[in-house]
């Protein structure tokens, strides 16, 4: 089975952009002033997840 | 739509670039994704004094206090004081970022620059590989502009470099994961700017504590993401605050994210297009603190898209004269820290109390990165072997200034 995809918690991102910045496959991008992630894109890599201050961003299906 | 100049951002760098271009004569657009500018705030608001002899704001009303020096506590809290009276000259304002954005936004609009709010930059236009213009959304509507230069001047998570074939992706370990809560109802008894050190306190960063009056301050938090985990620096930040005596009845009025490149900086000019500010990674990679770059650069962006303007010519080559000179007003120093930073993080709480412990004593002539540095180095020879890259760089710096 496919490794689960970054996704964005809309209600507890800020909005810093810290994801966006570190993301290796530029899968991740500002949207409608929250992060969002192209899931197609994603690799799985976690990085995103990790860097995230506040805890936002898990994977898909958690 | 067609203008000289189009900048996509509206934070400090985008509004002093356009400032300066307007007033070098060129039809300047902004256009800002966000409804306000300078909202929502993502900044500790830190910045240095030496802005005051660039006089490119009016009035006070973006000063939320003046700082007496700053003080670094290591990780067994021993002190190390950079002061005012010692010092003499340049330390800080805790600035309202909100109002000093709209503020350096206002000064843009009245030298003639235009802005267009909630509109987001979706592409560059280009015919076959020169950029022509950007591409953007305003609420519903797809539209274009054209422009002989666009100016990146997105933030830290800027797209519009990677549309002009920069890479700007940072890796982990040179970006700082911040988030930082106003606090109120606590005791600032004097205006010093406090940053705690330490592993477990904040590990590849530190905590700041930032004065806004006798009893509200910025109290946050970054960590370097190579050595975070989700939600950790909020972790981090909730726990220094519970164990601070000082933040024991404090409410908070604000919280938010931010996030800091501490990477060296990039390329920032193609033909008809330059990038600025947080896109270009102009961050002390030390401090994590920006502001000062982008009123430093955009004043050399905006004065060299006057010059290509006028002489018509918008090739790599003339605007190469910006990336020139902020490698003179501040890149050297980017570079410098950088190799610092790298140094730092490689040292353990030990070796940050033992340094701690022989500058506590110490007046400084000058609250700067590098008095901190030299001063370890003549203090504690031992450690010179670690800073054998910097001598290096050093070197090879001093030669290319002799070609």
């Amino acid at each position: 089975m496919a490794k689960p995809k970054a996704k964005v918690d809309e209600t507890k991102c800020l909005a810093c952009g810290g994801c966006i910045s570190v993301c290796p496959q530029d899968a991740l991008s500002m949207c409608g002033g929250k992060a969002y992630v192209t899931a197609n894109k994603c690799i799985s890599c976690a990085i995103c997840i990790k860097t995230c201050p506040v805890g936002a961003i898990g994977e898909e299906g958690c | 739509m067609e203008y000289d100049v189009v900048i996509v951002g509206s934070g400090p760098a985008g509004s002093v670039t356009a400032r300066f271009a307007a007033e070098a004569g060129a039809k300047v657009l902004v256009i800002e994704r966000r409804r306000e500018v300078g909202v929502p705030v993502l900044c500790g608001e830190g910045i240095s004094r030496k802005i005051d002899k660039w006089h490119m704001l009016e009035g006070t009303r973006w000063i939320a206090g003046r700082m007496d020096g700053a003080r670094i506590y290591s990780p067994d809290r021993t002190c190390v004081t950079l002061s005012a009276e010692r010092a003499g000259n340049e330390t800080g304002y805790v600035v309202y970022r909100d109002i000093f954005d709209q503020e350096l936004a206002r000064l843009a609009m009245k030298a003639g620059a235009k802005f267009m709010m909630n509109t987001k930059a979706t592409g560059l236009i280009k015919d076959k590989e020169k950029i022509k213009g950007v591409k953007a959304k305003h609420f519903d509507d797809d539209f274009e502009i054209k422009a002989d230069i666009v100016v990146g001047a997105d933030g830290v998570e800027s797209k519009v470099g990677q549309w002009a074939g920069i890479d700007t992706t940072l890796k982990p370990k040179d970006l700082e994961t911040c988030c930082q809560y106003t606090l109120s109802n606590i005791d600032c008894k004097d205006a010093y700017c406090d940053f705690y050190l330490g592993r477990e306190i904040a590990p590849g960063g530190y905590v700041w504590v930032f004065p806004k009056g006798k009893d509200v301050a910025n109290v946050g938090i970054g960590i370097l993401a190579s050595l975070s985990e989700s939600g950790l620096a909020k972790k981090l930040l909730d726990r220094f605050i519970e164990k601070d005596p000082r933040l024991k009845n404090a409410e908070p009025l604000r919280f938010l994210a931010g996030a800091v490149p501490v990477s060296n900086p990039v390329e920032t000019v193609r033909d008809n297009f330059i990038l600025i500010g947080d896109a270009a990674r102009h961050v002390d990679p030390i401090t994590g603190g920006g502001l000062t770059h982008c009123l430093e650069g955009g004043k050399i962006a905006g004065e060299t898209i006057g010059r290509a303007i006028k002489e018509q010519n918008f090739s790599k080559g003339l605007l190469n004269t910006y990336e020139e000179g902020w490698k003179n007003a501040f890149g050297q120093k980017i570079e410098r820290n950088y190799i610092v930073k790298e140094i730092m993080l490689d040292m353990d709480d030990k070796t940050f109390n033992m340094i701690a412990h022989s500058l506590k004593d110490i007046k400084f002539d000058e609250i700067s990165t590098l008095g901190l540095v030299k001063e370890v180095a003549k203090r504690h020879p031992t450690l010179m072997v670690k800073l054998l890259p910097l001598l290096k760089y050093r070197k090879k710096f001093k030669e290319m200034k002799s070609k």
